[in-house]
C-alpha cells in the first residue's frame, strides 16, 4: 500500500470515528439528559407555555429529523442557537476554546522547554541523586491534583502573599475589542501565570521521564559507541547524537497531550475560574445546552482525533520501520 | 502446570522491586495507606459526618473602647452546661442560672463562682434583688428563692415551663411561662402562688418579664404578644409594642428606658416611660436573646450564633459587635462596669483550628476533618484498585484479541478505541451520573470506561510482535487452539506491561476519582479525599481553613506518588533494555 | 404428669406466638420513603437538610432513602414525572410574587396535571374556592381576609412545607457610594438602587457585580432573572414598585379602572424613547399585541387576563380584560416593558436573533451602552428621562464574574461597588471586619419547600404528613446550615411579605413525641423491629 493510500484512509477512518461520536452523543444527551427545558419550571412556567419554548428549540420534531437536521448543518459548520445564550453555538466557542488553548499551550510549552533538556541532563547523571531527586519532584506533580495544586498555589501566591490574581483572565471591569487585544496585555500574562505554572507543573514529569528513559536506551545503541569511539566529547555526544535521536517519543507524547488540551484541565479552569471550554461544556451539559454541548464534544474529539493521525503520519515519515498497512 | 508460568512472572517483579530504593519507599506507603482504609473506624476520633456541637457555660466581658476598639473576650468556662439567664443587684454582682440546676454568682472582685441549687431542672429565668436575695424558675414548674446561701425550693401550682422571673417588690414578684401562664409569687408569710388570668388565652409562650418605671409588670412572648399586669388593681391587659415577631428578651431601665429584642434581629424600644414603642432597624437578621438598656440609653443585644449589637446612645445605630465566637448567647448581664454575655446552648464547632480534640480541626458544619481523611483512603483505594482492574481486564483483553486476530476483528477493536480517545473524561463522567444516579459503582465506571483505551493500544503492539515469534508459531502448528495460545502462551509474556499498566492506572484512577468527587459527581454522603476539597471549595471558607484544604491533597499525593515509585520498578522489568541501562 | 404440663404450655405459647404473628401481619409496614433533592454542589443546603430530616424520621420508624439528584432531572422528576414521595424544591423570591396569587396557586388543586405548579397532588375545595375568592376581590383588606383564611385552611392539612426563608447577605462600599437600600427579596440589586445611589466620590458610575450572566439580552426571549433585572433598568414600564411593593404610576400618569375588565392608562407627556422617538400609546398597545402574538412564554401569566388593548388617543390606552384580575393593574402593568414600535414592528421572529441583530432601544432611566459577554454590561443614565434630576449616579456597570470568589475579591480590592446576589457563608465574616464594606441582610420571601406526593402513601394519610412534618428539624437546619441566617418556615407567604402574610397558622414545632402521639392516634403502630405499621 502507498504511502498516499495509507494517508487518506487514515483520514477516512478519523472521519469515520468523528461522525460515530457525534451520533452517540446526539443520542445519549436525549435519552440521558434531561429536558432543556425543565430548568423554566422554577420560573413558573405552565406546561402550553413550555411547549411554545420547546417548539422554538425545535425539540417539538420528531428525533430522526432533529438528527438529520444536525448532521446535515455540523457538516457544514454550523452548530445551531444555543438554548441557553441564545446566540450562534460556533462563536461561543470559538471564544472558549481560544481561551482554553492560551492557558494550554502555554503550560506545555513551559514543560517541554524545561522536560526535556533536564530528561536529558538527568539521563546523563543517572543513578546519582540529582536523578533521584529529579525523578521524584517530576513524580510528585504528576502524582498531585491539579485541583488541589491550584487551590494551594491561590492560597500561597494569591491570598497570603497576595501578587497573584486568584481568579479569571483579567482585571474587570476590561472591555476588550478583539482576541489578541485580549492576550497580548500584562493584565492578562499576570492572570495566566498562576494557573499556567500549574499545569505546566503536572505536565513537567511527562517530558522529563519519557526523556530520561529514550536517552537511557539510545546511548545503547551502536552510533553512540561510534561517537564515543571516535573520540567526541560526551557534552556533544548528549546533545547532538542521542538526544536527537530520542526526540521520537517525546514528540508522539506533545502531540498526543496538545489533542487532549482541547478538553482542557477542567478542573484547573473551575479553580482559576478560566472560562474555557472545559467548564463551557459542563455547564452545556448540566443545563442541557444540546447544540453547545453538541459542538463542544465535537470540537474536542476533532482535536484528539487530529492530532492522532498528525502523530501517525509524523511516525510514517520519521520512522521508517512503520509499514503503511 | 498452568500455574508456575504465571506464578513465575509475576513473582519476578517482585524481585527486582525490592531492589530498587524508591520501589521499597511505595510499597511502604502504599501498605501504611491501605492499613489505614482497613483500621479506618478504629483510627477516626470521630463519626466523620457527625456535626460536632458543644454545650457550654460560655462568658465573654467586653473589653477596650471606643478609640482602640471594642472586643468581646472569651473567658473561661464555667461548666459544661449552658447560662440560660443572668441578674444583677445593681452594684454589681450577680447570678447566673442554667440547664441542669446550675447556678454561679458573681462577685465584684472574686469573679464568677459556682453555687449548688436543690434541683435538677433547667433554670431558665433569674431575678436579683438589691439585697442579694433571688429568685430563679425553670422547668417543670421549678421556683427557687435565693436567701443568704441556701436555695429554698417553691411548690408551684402546676408543673408548667417557667421562662422568667422579675421581683414586683421586696417580697413578691411576677414568673411567667410557656403556656402563657402568668404567676404571682408572694413570698410572705409563707410563698404563695396567684395564678392570673391572661388576657389573651391561646397558650402563646410568654418569654421575658420586667418591672417598668411606674411599678407595672410587662411580659412578652411569642408573635410579639406583650402582656401589662398592674399590681394595684390585679389586673392583666394586652399592650402593642408594634411587632409580630417573638420576643425572647425585656429589659426596663430604672428611669423607664425599655427594650425588648426577639427573633429575626427584632429590636423594639422606648425612650423614657412616657415615649411610645418603636420598631429598630438592625443590619442583623438572626434571633436575639437578651437584651440591656441603661438611664443613659446605651444599649447591648445578644443572639444566636455569636450575635452582640450594641448602640452608644438613644437614636443612634445599632453596631455589630466582633465577637470571633459562633455560640449561642442567652443572656446579657450589665453588673457595673463589667457587661457579659452569657451561654451558650449546643453550637456548632465550625471551622475551629486544628486542636487536640480534633487534629486536622473541623470544617464549615464543624465535622471531624481528620477522621474525614483517615475514612476518605477507603473510596480513594477501592476505586483506585478496583477501577484498575476493571481498566486492565477490558484493556488486555481487547489488545490481545485484536492483535492476535488482527483483520476485521482487529479493525473494530481499534477504531473502537479511536473513538474513545475522542471523548473527554470530566464532561463523559458527568453524562454518566445524569444518566445513571451518582453511586460508587458509576464512578468507576466512569473511570475505566474511558481508561482502557491505552491498555488496548499497547497490550495489542506488544501482542503483534509477540504472535510472529517462534514459540506461538510451534504451538499453533501443534494444534493448540486460539484461545489456548492467546492465554497460556502469548499472556505470560504481556504479563510485566499488564502489571506496570495496572500500577500505572490505580494512580491514574485514584485521581479520576478524586477529580469527579471535586466536581460534586460523587456518590452522595460518601466521604473522599477529592470530596472533602469540593466541600472546602463550595463553603468558601477555604482561604483561611489552610487545615481543610492541605491534608486531602497531601494524601492523594502521597498515594499515587507512591504508587508511581512501584511501576517505576515494574518499567523496568517490562523493559529490560532500560533495566540494562540504569 | 409433668410432661404434660409442659407440653400444654408449650401449646399455648405456640398459639400465643402465632396470634400475634396474625396480628402482625394484619397490620402492614409503611412503605419506604425516598426524599429527592439536590446535590451537595448544586446546593448544599437543601442537600444536607435531606439528611437532616432522613435522620429523624427514621427515628419514627420509617424507612427512608435520600436521593441527590442533578437539578435539571429533579425538577423533571418533580413536575413533569410527578415521580416522588417527597422532594424539596424553592421558589425564588421575584418581586412580582409579592402578590399572593403565585404561591397560592400551588395549592390549587386544578394546577396538578403533569408540569404544573401543584405536583404534589394536594386538593382542598375549600381551598380552591379562596384562592378563586381572592383573586376576583379587589377590595385589598377584603382580599387579604382571604388570603389569610387560606393560609389558615391549608396549613393544618401539610401538603407542602415551607423550610426556611433564607437571609440573602449582600455588601457594599459604604466609601463609594451612599444610600444603598435593600429590598426584600432582590437584595441590593433592585431597580431602584441605581437611581437612588449617591456617589461619595468622583466615580460616579455603579459598579455591580456578580456570577450570573443573563442568557440574553432579547426582550422577547430572555427567561431568565437576570436578564430581565438588566434590562428593566433600560427598558420602561408603566408601573413601577416602590421599595415597599406599592404599584406606583411610572410611564403612566393615570390608572383607572372603568369598571371589573377594563382599564384606562394615560401616558405621561413628553416621553421619548432612547432614539429620540415620542413614546405613544401606539407603543403601549403594540408592546402588550406583540407580547401576546409572539412564542414567547416568559410573560404569559401576566397576559393570560389581558383581551385586547387599544389605544384610544395619543396618550390614552385601553385594556379590555377577559376576566377580572386583583393582580393585573399591579402586577402585570409594572412587568411588561414598553417597546417602540417603529423598531420591533419589523421583526417577525424576534426570538431568532442574534447578540448584535437584538435593539436595545426603551425609554428608561438609563441607556443600552454595551454588553461584552462574559465580561461586563453597561449603561449610563439617560439625561431625558423625567427622573433625570434625581438620579446621581452616570451610568452602571455589571461586571460578570465566573464565581462568587471572583466577585468577592473585586470587592475588597474596591472594583466593584456591591454584589448582586448572596455571599457564600465563608465569605460574610470576612465582609463583616472590612471597613469600607456595609454587610446586609435582606430577609427572602422565597423559600425552599418540602412537597409530598399526597397521591402515593403514606402521604395520602394527613396524619403521616402533619406527623413528619412536626418530626423536621427546621430550626436545626436554620442553625447549622443556614448559621441562622435564616427563618423557620411557616407559610408559603413569608413573614417578610408582613400584610399578606397570616402570623396565627400553625407552625409545626420540632417535637417528636407530638409526632408519635399523631401517629398513634391515627391508627399507627410499630412492630418488634420498631417499624412503622398499619
Amino acid at each position: 500500500m502507498s504511502r498516499r493510500s495509507y494517508l487518506i484512509r487514515r483520514a477516512l477512518q478519523a472521519f469515520v470515528s468523528l461522525f460515530i461520536i457525534a451520533t452517540l452523543l446526539f443520542f445519549l444527551f436525549r435519552a440521558g439528559l434531561p429536558d432543556p427545558t425543565t430548568a423554566l419550571l422554577a420560573e413558573g412556567l405552565s406546561p402550553e407555555q413550555r411547549e411554545m419554548v420547546r417548539r422554538s428549540f425545535g425539540l417539538d420534531q420528531p428525533l430522526w429529523q432533529q438528527y438529520l437536521l444536525f448532521l446535515q448543518n455540523a457538516v457544514q459548520g454550523d452548530f445551531g442557537f444555543s438554548f441557553h445564550y441564545r446566540a450562534p453555538v460556533a462563536d461561543i466557542i470559538w471564544e472558549r476554546l481560544g481561551n482554553t488553548m492560551v492557558l494550554m499551550l502555554t503550560a506545555i510549552t513551559i514543560a517541554y522547554v524545561i522536560g526535556v533538556p533536564l530528561g536529558a541532563w538527568l539521563s546523563w547523571r543517572r543513578g546519582t541523586r540529582a536523578d533521584t531527586t529529579g525523578i521524584f519532584v517530576g513524580l510528585m506533580f504528576r502524582s498531585a491534583p491539579m485541583f488541589w495544586t491550584g487551590m494551594i498555589g491561590i492560597l500561597v501566591f494569591g491570598v497570603m502573599l497576595g501578587f497573584l490574581p486568584t481568579s479569571g483572565m483579567r482585571t474587570l471591569p476590561y472591555t476588550a475589542t478583539g482576541f489578541f487585544d485580549k492576550i497580548f496585555t500584562l493584565d492578562f500574562l499576570w492572570h495566566l501565570a498562576l494557573p499556567a505554572m500549574i499545569v505546566a507543573l503536572y505536565y513537567l514529569g511527562s517530558p522529563l521521564l519519557i526523556m530520561r528513559n529514550t536517552m537511557l536506551e539510545v546511548y545503547g545503541e551502536d552510533f553512540i559507541e561510534m561517537a564515543r569511539a571516535k573520540g567526541l566529547p560526551e557534552r556533544r555526544i548528549l546533545y547532538n547524537h542521542a538526544a536527537r535521536n530520542a526526540l521520537l517519543p517525546v514528540v508522539t507524547q506533545l502531540a498526543v497531550t496538545i489533542g487532549l488540551a482541547a478538553g482542557g484541565q477542567v478542573v484547573v479552569e473551575v479553580v482559576f475560574s478560566w472560562p474555557g471550554l472545559g467548564r463551557e461544556i459542563l455547564n452545556a451539559v448540566r443545563t442541557s445546552d444540546f447544540p453547545l454541548a453538541q459542538a463542544s464534544f465535537l470540537v474536542m474529539a476533532a482535536f484528539v482525533i487530529t492530532l492522532n493521525l498528525l502523530v501517525d503520519i509524523l511516525y510514517s515519515t520519521l520512522d521508517p520501520r512503520v509499514s503503511f498497512k | 502446570m498452568i500455574l508456575p508460568s504465571y506464578f513465575k512472572s509475576a513473582l519476578a517483579p517482585l524481585r527486582f522491586m525490592l531492589m530498587d530504593r524508591l520501589a521499597v519507599i511505595g510499597l511502604a506507603v502504599l501498605s501504611l495507606i491501605v492499613a489505614m482504609a482497613l483500621a479506618a473506624p478504629l483510627l477516626s476520633t470521630h463519626d466523620p459526618r457527625a456535626v460536632n456541637e458543644v454545650e457550654d457555660a460560655s462568658v465573654l466581658v467586653r473589653s477596650g473602647d471606643a478609640e482602640t476598639g471594642i472586643v468581646w473576650r472569651l473567658e473561661n468556662s464555667l461548666g459544661d452546661v449552658a447560662i440560660q439567664a443572668a441578674d444583677d443587684d445593681g452594684t454589681g454582682n450577680g447570678i447566673a442560672v442554667g440547664r441542669e440546676g446550675t447556678a454561679y454568682r458573681y462577685t465584684v472582685g472574686e469573679g464568677w463562682s459556682g453555687i449548688e441549687t436543690p434541683v435538677d431542672a433547667d433554670l431558665n429565668g433569674v431575678a436579683m434583688a438589691a439585697d442579694g436575695k433571688a429568685l430563679a424558675v425553670g422547668s417543670g414548674g421549678t421556683i427557687l428563692h435565693l436567701d443568704g446561701e441556701e436555695w429554698q425550693a417553691i411548690e408551684a401550682p402546676a408543673p408548667a415551663d417557667l421562662n422568667a422571673v422579675a421581683w414586683l417588690d421586696a417580697g413578691s414578684a411576677l414568673i411567667v411561662g410557656s403556656g402563657e401562664e402568668i404567676w404571682r409569687l408572694d413570698l410572705s408569710p409563707s410563698p404563695q402562688v396567684t395564678e392570673i388570668d391572661s388576657p389573651v388565652g391561646r397558650g402563646f409562650p410568654l418569654y421575658a418579664v420586667a418591672r417598668d418605671a411606674d411599678g407595672t409588670m410587662l411580659a412578652v412572648g411569642d408573635r410579639g404578644l406583650a402582656i401589662r399586669y398592674d399590681p394595684a388593681d390585679g389586673s392583666a391587659a394586652m399592650e402593642r409594642l408594634g411587632t409580630s415577631r417573638q420576643l425572647n428578651g425585656l429589659h426596663i431601665s430604672p428611669s423607664g428606658n425599655a427594650l425588648a429584642v426577639g427573633e429575626r434581629g427584632t429590636v423594639v424600644s422606648r425612650a423614657g416611660p412616657e415615649a411610645r414603642w418603636s420598631e429598630e432597624t438592625v443590619a442583623e437578621m438572626r434571633a436575639l436573646r437578651s437584651g440591656w438598656v441603661g438611664d443613659d440609653g446605651a444599649a447591648f443585644a445578644v443572639g444566636r450564633n455569636g450575635t452582640i449589637i450594641e448602640r452608644a446612645a438613644d437614636g443612634e445605630a445599632w453596631q455589630p459587635a466582633s465577637s470571633e465566637s459562633e455560640r449561642h448567647f442567652r443572656a446579657v448581664m450589665a453588673a457595673g462596669e463589667n457587661v457579659f454575655a452569657l451561654g451558650s446552648d449546643r453550637f456548632v464547632n465550625r471551622l475551629a483550628a486544628p486542636s487536640a480534640d480534633h487534629w486536622f480541626g473541623t470544617d464549615h458544619l464543624g465535622r471531624d476533618l481528620y477522621s474525614q481523611n483517615v475514612h476518605g483512603s477507603r473510596i480513594a483505594l477501592l476505586v483506585g484498585f478496583l477501577g484498575a482492574l476493571l481498566v486492565v481486564l477490558i484493556g488486555t483483553n481487547v489488545g490481545l484479541i485484536a492483535g492476535y486476530f488482527r483483520g476485521r476483528t482487529e479493525t473494530v477493536l481499534m477504531r473502537t478505541v479511536d473513538v474513545m480517545y475522542g471523548i473527554p473524561f470530566e464532561p463523559f463522567a458527568l453524562i454518566l451520573v445524569l444518566l445513571f444516579e451518582p453511586s460508587l459503582t458509576i464512578v468507576i465506571l466512569a473511570v475505566s470506561l474511558l481508561t482502557w483505551r491505552t491498555v488496548a493500544r499497547l497490550i495489542r503492539s506488544q501482542v503483534l510482535s509477540l504472535r510472529e515469534r517462534p514459540f506461538v508459531k510451534a504451538a499453533r502448528v501443534a494444534g493448540a487452539s486460539d484461545l489456548r495460545i492467546m492465554y497460556l502462551h502469548i499472556f505470560p509474556n504481556v504479563m510485566p506491561l499488564v502489571f506496570l499498566e495496572l500500577a500505572i492506572i490505580v494512580g491514574v484512577s485514584i485521581i479520576a476519582e478524586a477529580t469527579l468527587s471535586f466536581l460534586g459527581l460523587g456518590p452522595p454522603q460518601s466521604i473522599s479525599w477529592g470530596g472533602i476539597l469540593h466541600n472546602a471549595r463550595l463553603s468558601g471558607a477555604w482561604r483561611t481553613a489552610w487545615w481543610w484544604n492541605l491534608p486531602p491533597g497531601f494524601f492523594i499525593m502521597t498515594t499515587v506518588l507512591s504508587v508511581f515509585f512501584i511501576s517505576r520498578s515494574l518499567e523496568l522489568i517490562a523493559n529490560p533494555r532500560l533495566r540494562a541501562r540504569q | 404428669m409433668l410432661l404434660r404440663k409442659n407440653i400444654l404450655g408449650l401449646v399455648a405459647t405456640t398459639t400465643l406466638v402465632a396470634a400475634m404473628a396474625t396480628g402482625a401481619l394484619a397490620q402492614e409496614r409503611v412503605p419506604a420513603i425516598n426524599i429527592d433533592t439536590t446535590t451537595e454542589a448544586y446546593d448544599p443546603i437543601r442537600y444536607e437538610a435531606a439528611y437532616i430530616i432522613a435522620e429523624k424520621w427514621r427515628e419514627l420508624g420509617l424507612e427512608v432513602n435520600v436521593r441527590p439528584t442533578e437539578f435539571s432531572t429533579l425538577l423533571g422528576k418533580f413536575y413533569d414525572q410527578q415521580d416522588f414521595d417527597a422532594a424539596i424544591v424553592g421558589w425564588s423570591g421575584r418581586i412580582d410574587r409579592l402578590d399572593p396569587h403565585f404561591y397560592l396557586g400551588t395549592l390549587d388543586s386544578r394546577a396538578t396535571s403533569l408540569g404544573a405548579n401543584n405536583p404534589g397532588g394536594y386538593s382542598n375545595p375549600k381551598v380552591d374556592e379562596l384562592f378563586d375568592a381572592q383573586a376576583r376581590e379587589f377590595d385589598t383588606e377584603a382580599r387579604r381576609d382571604l388570603v389569610h383564611e387560606l393560609q389558615e385552611t391549608y396549613v393544618p392539612d401539610a401538603p407542602v412545607i415551607v423550610l426556611f426563608y433564607r437571609d440573602e447577605v449582600v455588601a457594599y462600599n459604604n466609601t463609594a457610594f451612599g444610600e444603598m437600600n435593600a429590598m426584600a427579596g432582590e437584595g441590593l440589586y433592585s431597580e431602584w438602587t441605581p437611581m437612588q445611589a449617591q456617589p461619595l466620590t468622583d466615580r460616579k458610575t455603579l459598579r455591580i457585580g456578580g456570577p450570573q450572566e443573563p442568557d440574553n439580552l432579547n426582550p422577547l426571549a430572555s427567561t431568565s432573572v437576570w436578564g430581565w433585572k438588566w434590562m428593566r433598568l433600560y427598558y420602561d414600564r408603566l408601573v413601577r414598585l416602590t421599595p415597599d411593593v406599592e404599584p406606583m404610576n411610572w410611564m403612566a400618569a393615570s390608572v383607572e379602572a372603568v369598571d371589573e375588565t377594563t382599564i384606562d392608562v394615560t401616558l405621561r407627556e413628553g416621553l421619548t424613547f432612547h432614539d429620540g422617538e415620542p413614546v405613544t400609546a401606539e407603543d403601549v398597545a403594540f408592546t402588550f399585541g406583540y407580547y401576546q402574538a409572539q412564542d414567547y412564554a416568559y410573560f404569559d401569566a401576566y397576559l393570560a387576563p389581558v383581551d385586547t388593548v387599544e389605544a384610544t388617543g395619543d396618550l390614552t390606552v385601553r385594556f379590555n380584560l377577559k376576566t377580572p384580575s386583583a393582580s393585573f393593574a399591579n402586577i402585570a402593568l409594572s412587568q411588561i416593558p414598553i417597546l417602540p414600535k417603529h423598531i420591533w414592528e419589523a421583526i417577525e421572529n424576534p426570538g431568532d436573533l442574534t447578540p448584535e441583530q437584538i435593539p436595545t432601544v426603551g425609554s428608561g432611566p438609563f441607556k443600552y451602552a454595551s454588553y461584552n459577554r462574559g465580561e461586563i454590561m453597561s449603561l449610563e443614565k439617560n439625561a431625558d428621562h423625567f427622573q433625570a434630576d434625581d438620579i446621581a449616579v452616570d451610568g452602571v456597570e455589571f461586571v460578570i464574574y465566573a464565581d462568587m470568589e471572583g466577585v468577592f475579591t473585586a470587592l475588597q480590592t474596591q472594583a466593584i461597588d456591591m454584589t448582586a446576589w448572596r455571599m457564600e457563608a465563608g465569605q460574610i465574616p470576612l465582609a463583616e471586619s472590612a471597613d469600607h464594606l456595609s454587610v446586609v441582610s435582606v430577609p427572602d420571601f422565597g423559600y425552599y419547600h418540602m412537597t409530598y406526593n399526597t397521591r402515593r402513601a403514606p402521604f395520602d394519610d394527613v396524619a403521616v404528613r402533619r406527623a413528619l412534618t412536626k418530626a423536621m428539624d427546621r430550626e436545626r437546619m436554620v442553625n447549622v446550615l443556614l448559621d441562622g441566617r435564616g427563618e423557620v418556615g411557616t407559610s408559603v407567604i413569608a413573614p417578610v411579605n408582613a400584610f399578606w402574610h397570616n402570623p396565627f397558622v400553625e407552625t409545626f414545632d420540632f417535637d417528636m413525641e407530638a409526632a408519635k402521639a399523631e401517629l398513634e392516634e391515627a391508627g399507627y403502630s410499630w412492630d418488634s423491629e420498631g417499624r412503622l405499621v398499619k
